[in-house]
């Protein structure tokens, strides 16, 4: 297409939009509600995906030793867990390094843990174990039990994982669920606006088919109109969703220091929601339109 | 056009088996009652309509046997002329005019260069910023004259041009399709008015009911209105 010819397109869906301002601010209004939904599905999925790695990585079995072992058998057994196939790394914590971080995860100010001095330090030795896999991590966790005679018992967040991923695939549906049939309707909308401009361009549309514009020339305009109001109505959204992640976040972000829970991080999802939301708005934009162009494109 | 048979989906038969050829710059006349099938012809020259039966050919091609997307591409060798103008009403006459060229893409400096050799032509270079309603019947048609040729159409086809004209107005669009015909395109128009073609003669084709009944050079209009 010809630079030429792109200005006309869009000067022409600009002036379609102008004609029509109350049924296009219709049209914007349930994109930008469509998108605000898609939006929040959005954010869900990407928080998903972005929580399923973290827990990934955080996945450790937690092997808790029997008391009274030596310094050489505890060394020993790291190092044959560390030889299994199913193992990624074995650390080794000591009883000292425990309590050191255990009072710096509950702040310095912990009177309880300050009086723990190391001399009556009541945590045992552990041997931290990372799996190659976390799907094995169950697998693995039940073979390093069978050791009885040296490990006291073995930790992991059983099913927690699990439970949390099935939970959100269920509202992940049921948010997407909404979203398709949301976006159905504001296609149905766009195409109705789209409608009301080609009415008003029949005899332009006629014309330009009697001397020789071929159909393309004759849909661009109304694809450029719907993917505007695509756009226009992707921007407030973007804003809103922006803005309520950033005070949401905030608030997570207080119980963070528990280790609990990370989402995403403001500007990284900003991005992605900016991108994605105003991708969603075009496709829906210039599918509505595509949609009511089609019928009066008679050959 | 061989054997052309046109029925609509209502059941009207308006074209029984139409046998024609028209050569490169002819100019034909089509005369006949209303509703004898002349505008369905037309239509057929113009891809507007695709013969039920029978085949129609443009430039040597097979208008039924085209592809969708390639329809575009017959059309802007035929310039089309209809009683009511078709202008854009919000178009001044110039932007009427490039707009045909507009649409098939041309690049801007030809279609300045270009609109205003037709204008021209047509006798409209002073008046072609007014808009279609600050213009006269006949300049009105002038314009669309000039949309009709301005993309080099190998023949133009004229629907009753001179059908909402006073008579001087409609000699001035006859001079000027003859002029046209003159450089070697042709031109086939339809219309009623028998000063018209008893004058300026040329070949005449009469439809009644469908079919040809006279097909002569030079010929009369042959009704009385």
């Amino acid at each position: 297409m010809k630079i030429d010819t792109l200005i006309r397109h869009i000067r022409e869906a600009y002036r379609g939009i102008r004609k029509n301002s109350w049924m296009s601010f219709a049209a914007i209004g349930a994109v930008a509600v469509t998108l605000f939904i898609f939006g929040i599905f959005l954010i869900f999925t990407f928080n998903i995906n972005f929580l399923t790695k973290e827990l990934d990585k955080q996945v450790a079995i937690r092997v808790t030793l029997k008391d009274g072992l030596s310094a050489d058998e505890e060394e020993k057994l790291t190092e044959t867990i560390q030889k299994d196939p199913l193992v990624k790394t074995a650390e080794f914590v000591p009883k000292e390094k425990g309590l050191k971080d255990l009072k710096e995860q509950w702040g310095n100010n912990n009177k309880f843990l300050d009086a723990l001095q190391d001399e009556d330090n009541p945590l045992p030795d552990m041997i931290l174990v990372q799996p190659k896999d976390p799907n094995k991590t169950k697998e693995l966790a039940d073979e390093l039990a069978k050791n009885t005679t040296q490990i006291e018992h073995v930790d992991y967040g059983e099913g927690v994982t699990d439970r949390l991923l099935r939970l959100s695939s269920v509202m992940r549906n049921i948010v997407l669920f909404f979203s398709l049939g949301l976006a159905l309707l504001a296609s149905f909308l766009i195409s109705n606006t789209i409608k009301l401009t080609i009415i008003a361009r029949r005899r332009e549309i006629e014309i330009m088919r009697l001397v020789g514009a071929s159909n393309w020339f004759i849909r661009w305009p109304f694809f450029f109109e719907g993917a505007f109001i695509g756009i226009i109505g992707s921007i407030v959204p973007i804003i809103l969703l922006i803005t309520f992640y950033f005070l949401f976040y905030d608030i997570v972000n207080d119980g963070e220091a528990y280790g609990l829970f990370k989402i995403m991080p403001v500007d990284q999802l900003s991005i992605r929601i900016a991108i994605s939301t105003m991708l969603i708005g075009i496709a829906i934009g210039s599918l509505g339109s595509m949609i009511s162009v089609r019928r009066f494109l008679k050959i | 056009m061989h054997d052309v048979w046109k029925v609509y989906p209502n059941g009207v038969e308006a074209l029984r088996g139409i046998d024609l050829k028209i050569e490169q710059g002819e100019f034909v006349y089509i005369v006949g009652p209303s509703g004898s099938g002349k505008s369905t012809l037309i239509k057929l020259m113009y891809r507007e309509e695709v013969p039920t039966h029978g085949v129609v050919l443009i430039n040597g091609v097979n208008v039924k046997r085209v592809r969708d997307w390639k329809i575009p591409h017959v059309r802007r060798k035929i310039g089309v002329v209809f009683q009511d103008y078709k202008l854009l009403p919000n178009l001044t006459a110039y932007e009427n005019v490039a707009f045909a060229m507009e649409a098939v893409e041309a690049p801007r400096r030809k279609i300045k260069q270009r609109v205003e050799e037709v204008l021209e032509l047509v006798g409209l270079t002073d008046r072609m910023h007014a808009l279609p309603s600050q213009l006269s019947g006949g300049e009105q048609q002038r314009v669309s004259i000039a949309r009709a040729i301005v993309n080099n159409p190998t023949f133009v086809i004229a629907d009753e041009p001179t059908g909402n004209l006073d008579p001087e107005n409609s000699w001035d669009i006859m001079y000027l399709l003859e002029e046209i015909n003159n450089r070697g395109t042709t031109v086939v128009m339809a219309t009623h008015n028998k000063e018209i073609v008893n004058t300026m003669r040329q070949r005449v084709i009469a439809i009644e009911q469908g079919v040809i009944v006279r097909d002569e050079l030079g010929g009369e209009y042959g009704y009385e209105d």
